[in-house]
């Protein structure tokens, strides 16, 4: 249900506590339809927490949240039903070969059953997990469990994507995959929300950066603006995002620790 | 060795038996004075035990018992450490066969400064917490009070080093069989390929069902009686064997033999020393092992059509249950459903047969076959309600993305609990058939008994398993918070013996049971119906308590 004018994401006034800690302090987010957005932060920043209120994980203490024109709170199935989402450190039924994972996937979204087996067959290989997919899972690498939690976020095409750190421990080849995948899809209107602590593909990939500190959104816009807004004209995003998180000491930090 | 560092590793164990949750997962709160509440209850029983024991022998008068009492206490306190040895052995094998599959219990950090013998000692000691080492609180506590009243205070403090050392004998010989059980698993995987899953199941299955029938015979009833008179009975004619080592040591000093005591004493110890050392061995040798990878399926990916949808599932409720079929079926900790039922089938029987030295009854009994028929299936409803939402681990994150409706949950988990029930159910209603050879009307009486029982306590089950879903598994799964298994298991007790009731009475007034007073016949099928009425409405109350719990589960899902 793509609405013109309307965004896939809407926060506006999202605020989440965890007794004394600000998880997030009241954003507003805007996303667009087939917008790649990447949210930066250090750790503790409220990425994660953001990301799992988008998918009605964690209820927001105030706030209000809404994704693909439905509210997540009157209707978070609706949501899920639409949404792709792999978490930071995904944990997978090991006891589950890979492939009766991602039948039990696609089952729990109700793929139909000729297109669920051509979908998991090709992703399967793209992904170079052919001839380990009859394996148990508790024998995979974290590199293989991540291209499972991947495969099964990509497997019933949603229409959004949240994706917490999605690159984790993947070879060179499967990441420039599924960089490939998330650019193929974003001219599909998939829309995708990232988090990542790689600023490389941050910067390589998204349309537009959001830079969280604290639970508050420091800074949102492309590139440009970034530079602009930190005033590091022709800077990368590394410098830009240690100035506006106010963490660019670093040279000081080195020094003290080597004493 | 670094005894601080022994005593942090033991205590990381002792934290991860507890309840290990941020601040986002925290549902409850431990409370501290459990921490120590079975320390502090077995001391106070052994205290108890003990005072009972020496006021009734202080107050007795006749010589003759007198001297009966104070050589069956000796001899008591000649087989406590055999007896603490095997007790130790199953408590502390239990505790490791409930770890097995679990991948995230705790591994010391290898990359740490950490020995291998400061691994395996951590390791032997924490697996004497718990059980073990409440009994061992227990039997001293009773023994020193005891021995003040029979003047035996030297022999009471040798018994209690005995037990001590027993109990650690005990807790390294099953550090060798869970280092050894690593390897062999691997050798198992590697050799059987394909039906590794298989050969894991029925193998997992059968030692436990070995283990428990030995066990439960020798701790039920006159069977512990039998096995104390056994061990002091053995222990002399088997005096070459290290295990019965600290046995007789007591023997010895009992009998004033100092030299013995000592030359038992130190080959005890050398023994001790030497498994310690072959576990410490086996851990360099074998703690990094891993197991080679299980081979489900090879060759072409055909998606199954299952026959659920036939039966009115939908596709993600087919794939639930599904996929909770693999789980009880491959994971060990979750094989243990399994074992209750099978023992209370083997039980029965067993003495039934006459397998354990007990006459064998001229007739089969229509109790046997109750009990054969009610009971397995009524357990597992209980077990896999309890367990089956928490089972799901930290897994559980799927659950709460994707888009599962309350009652698409409650539905699948409780047909998966019913369907598990009712083919145990009828696999021991054949098997009590076959032995017991009850009437018609018998067999389908407790059929139908049986049925209804299933439904409701698995409905109670499941609400009790969705509301107290604890989803840590550390050092084990625990699936279900402890209070809420104990109070529901005692809500099922009960509401189990209201829905039989109406079939009791009808034995009662059918003279099946004997009572002093005369009461009116009531028909077999009315004592059913007014039953099943019983069970329908508490299954209907309690499936709806069910799915208002599992709306809140999904809606308060936090991760």
């Amino acid at each position: 249900m793509i609405s013109t004018g309307e965004p896939a994401v809407k926060l506006r006034r999202v605020a989440k506590r965890y007794a004394d800690i600000v998880a997030v302090d009241y954003i507003d987010l805007d996303v667009k339809y087939g917008e790649i957005l990447g949210l930066l932060g250090p750790n503790g920043s409220g990425k994660s927490t953001t990301l799992k209120m988008i998918l009605g994980l964690v209820k927001p203490d105030s706030g209000s949240v809404n994704v693909l024109g439905i509210n997540a709170e009157d209707d978070p199935v609706a949501v899920k039903r639409q949404v792709g989402y792999v978490p930071e450190s995904p944990r997978l039924y090991e006891f589950l070969t890979g492939l009766e994972y991602l039948d039990f996937v696609g089952d729990i979204y109700g793929i139909a059953v000729s297109e669920k087996k051509n979908r998991i067959e090709e992703y399967l290989e793209a992904l170079e997990l052919e001839g380990r997919e009859g394996d148990m899972i508790s024998s995979y690498s974290q590199g293989m469990k991540q291209k499972i939690a991947l495969i099964s976020a990509f497997l019933h095409k949603p229409k959004l994507l949240l994706l917490d750190e999605p690159l984790n421990g993947l070879d060179p080849r499967s990441a420039r995959i599924v960089k490939d995948l998330l650019r193929e899809l974003k001219s599909q209107e998939v829309t995708t929300i990232m988090s990542t602590h790689i600023l490389e593909i941050a910067q390589a990939m998204c349309d537009r950066i959001a830079i969280m500190y604290e639970g508050r959104l420091l800074a949102l816009g492309n590139m440009k603006e970034l530079r602009q807004k930190a005033r590091l004209p022709g800077s990368d995003l590394e410098d830009i995002f240690l100035k506006l998180t106010g963490t660019e000491d670093i040279r000081e930090v080195v020094e003290a620790l080597l004493k | 060795m670094n005894w601080k560092t022994v005593l942090r590793l033991i205590s990381v164990d002792v934290k991860a038996g507890r309840l290990i949750r941020g601040q986002r997962l925290r549902r409850y709160r431990e409370q501290k004075i459990f921490r120590y509440l079975e320390y502090g209850g077995a001391y106070a029983l052994g205290l108890a035990i003990g005072i009972g024991a020496g006021s009734f022998y202080a107050g007795v008068a006749d010589p003759e018992l007198k001297t009966l009492f104070y050589q069956g206490a000796r001899s008591l306190f000649l087989s406590l450490p055999s007896l603490a040895l095997i007790f130790s052995l199953v408590f502390t094998m239990m505790g490791q066969i409930q770890r097995m599959g679990v991948r995230a219990s705790l591994q010391p950090p290898y990359w740490l400064p950490i020995t291998w013998e400061e691994h395996t000692l951590a390791s032997t000691l924490a697996n004497l917490i718990g059980v073990p080492l409440a009994f061992l609180i227990l039997v001293s506590s009773a023994i020193v009070t005891v021995s003040i009243y029979l003047e035996q205070m030297p022999l009471a403090t040798l018994t209690i080093f005995a037990l001590m050392a027993s109990a650690f004998l005990a807790s390294t010989t099953t550090e060798i069989f869970r280092v050894l059980q690593v390897r062999l698993i691997g050798a198992v995987y590697k050799s059987t390929g394909k039906a590794a899953i298989w050969v894991r199941f029925l193998g997992t299955m059968l030692f436990l069902i070995v283990f428990y029938v030995v066990w439960f015979a020798f701790s039920s009833g006159t069977g512990s009686i039998a096995l104390i008179e056994a061990v002091a009975g053995a222990q002399q004619a088997v005096w070459f064997v290290p295990y019965v080592w600290l046995g007789m040591v007591l023997a010895a000093f009992m009998s004033g033999l100092l030299a013995q005591t000592l030359i038992f004493s130190l080959a005890s110890l050398l023994f001790i020393l030497i498994l310690f050392y072959v576990a410490v061995r086996l851990n360099a040798r074998f703690g990094f092992y891993e197991p080679p990878a299980i081979t489900v399926s090879r060759g072409a990916y055909v998606p199954k059509v299952g026959f659920l949808g036939k039966l009115g599932f939908s596709s993600l409720e087919a794939a639930v249950m599904r996929k909770d079929f693999r789980a009880f079926t491959r994971r060990r900790e979750l094989m243990y459903v399994f074992i209750m039922p099978l023992v209370f089938i083997l039980m029965p029987l067993m003495q039934y047969l006459g397998v354990y030295g007990r006459p064998v009854e001229p007739e089969p009994s229509r109790f046997l076959f109750a009990l054969i028929l009610l009971v397995p299936g009524s357990i597992m409803a209980v077990m896999l309600g309890l367990m089956v939402i928490g089972e799901e681990g930290g897994s559980v994150w799927l659950f709460f993305s994707s888009p599962i409706t309350a009652r698409s949950l409650v539905k699948c988990k409780y047909a998966f609990v019913i369907i598990l029930s009712c083919i145990v159910t009828l696999v021991c209603g054949a098997v009590g058939i076959l032995v017991a050879r009850p009437s018609p009307d018998t067999a389908i009486a407790l059929l139908i008994e049986s049925i209804l029982l299933i439904f409701a306590l698995g409905a109670v089950s499941l609400g009790a398993g969705i509301k107290g879903a604890d989803f840590a598994e550390a050092p084990r799964p625990r699936m279900v918070r402890p209070l809420t298994a104990f109070v529901y298991t005692l809500l099922c007790l009960v509401l189990a013996l209201a829905i039989f009731s109406p079939l009791l009475l009808h034995a009662v007034t059918m003279d099946y049971i004997p009572i002093p007073v005369s009461l009116p016949k009531i028909d077999l099928y009315v004592a059913i119906s007014v039953s099943a009425v019983i069970a329908l409405v508490t299954t209907f109350v309690f499936y709806r308590i069910a799915l208002k719990n599992a709306e809140e589960f999904l809606l308060k899902a936090e991760i």
